[in-house]
C-alpha cells in the first residue's frame, strides 16, 4: 500500500507545521506556504469526488477560505492538519452537491477495477465490470466514501479514521462491513 | 444519481499548481471577516444611536 507522505510526516516536519500553524493564526498572509503544501492532495480528493473539473478548484478555493477563516480555532488534538484539511473539504463537497453546484462522482482507473474485483475474490471480466460499477451506485454514500477512501485512494485507515471522525479501529471494522455490503450487492446482481 | 468516471483525464501538478491564488483566499477571507464584524458592529451603533436619539427627545 502506498505512504501517502502529506499525512505520514515525520515528528521534526510536524513540530515545525505547528510552528507555521501558529505563525499563520496572528498573521493570515504566514498561512500561504501551508495553503501551497496541501493545494494540490486536497484538489485531488475533490476533483475525483466531482464531475467538472472547475468546479473542483472552485471548491477547493472554499475549502482553504473556511480553514484560513477557521485557523484561530485549530488546536492540535492529534489529528494532523492534513485531516482537519479534509474535514473541511468533505464537508465543503457535501455542501456543493446539497446545493447542486456539482455531481458526486467516483473516478476509476482500469487497474484499480481488475484489483477490486480480485479482493471481491472474482474473475475479472467486462461482465463483472459492468456489476461492480452498478453495485457501487447502490452502496450508502458512507459506505461508499470507506471504499473509495481505502481501496481506490490506498488510505490507510488512521488517515480514513482522521479524515471521517472515526477512531481507526472503528474505521477498519465500518470499512469491512462497506465491503460486506458491497459483496451483496455485487452477487444479488450477479444472479 | 452517482456517476462513475473510468480512466478520466488528471490534471497534472504543473497546471494545478498554476490554479493556485493565494490573493484571492485571502481576499474572501477578509470578506469574511468583516461580514461577522458588521452585525455586532452596527448592532452597537445602532443600539446607542437608538438610546441617544431618546435622551434628546426626554431631555
Amino acid at each position: 500500500m502506498a505512504v501517502n507522505l502529506l499525512y505520514h510526516q515525520s515528528t521534526f516536519r510536524l513540530e515545525d507545521e505547528m510552528s507555521q500553524i501558529e505563525i499563520a493564526k496572528k498573521d493570515p498572509r504566514q498561512f500561504a506556504p501551508l495553503y501551497k503544501k496541501y493545494h494540490e492532495a486536497i484538489f485531488r480528493y475533490i476533483y475525483k469526488r466531482v464531475d467538472d473539473e472547475e468546479a473542483a478548484y472552485d471548491i477547493t478555493s472554499c475549502v482553504f477560505v473556511k480553514a484560513l477563516a477557521s485557523l484561530p480555532k485549530y488546536e492540535f488534538r492529534g489529528v494532523p492538519f492534513s485531516s482537519w484539511l479534509f474535514r473541511i473539504a468533505k464537508s465543503e463537497l457535501y455542501q456543493s452537491f446539497r446545493d447542486k453546484k456539482a455531481q458526486r462522482t467516483v473516478s476509476l482507473d482500469s487497474v484499480t477495477i481488475v484489483q477490486f474485483i480480485d479482493e471481491l475474490n472474482e474473475d475479472f471480466s467486462e461482465e463483472q465490470r459492468t456489476i461492480l460499477l452498478n453495485s457501487l451506485r447502490l452502496l450508502k454514500e458512507n459506505q461508499l466514501q470507506l471504499i473509495e477512501m481505502r481501496f481506490f485512494e490506498k488510505r490507510s485507515f488512521k488517515e480514513i479514521g482522521d479524515i471521517v471522525g472515526l477512531t481507526e479501529n472503528n474505521a477498519k471494522v465500518k470499512t469491512f462491513r462497506a465491503l460486506v455490503k458491497l459483496k451483496e450487492i455485487f452477487n444479488k446482481s450477479k444472479s | 444519481m452517482i456517476k462513475i468516471l473510468v480512466n478520466r483525464a488528471i490534471p497534472n501538478s504543473e497546471k494545478i499548481k498554476n490554479r493556485q491564488d493565494f490573493d484571492l483566499i485571502l481576499k474572501k477571507r477578509n470578506q469574511i471577516s468583516s461580514k461577522n464584524i458588521l452585525p455586532w458592529y452596527f448592532g452597537v451603533i445602532g443600539l446607542a444611536s437608538f438610546i441617544v436619539a431618546i435622551m434628546t427627545i426626554l431631555l
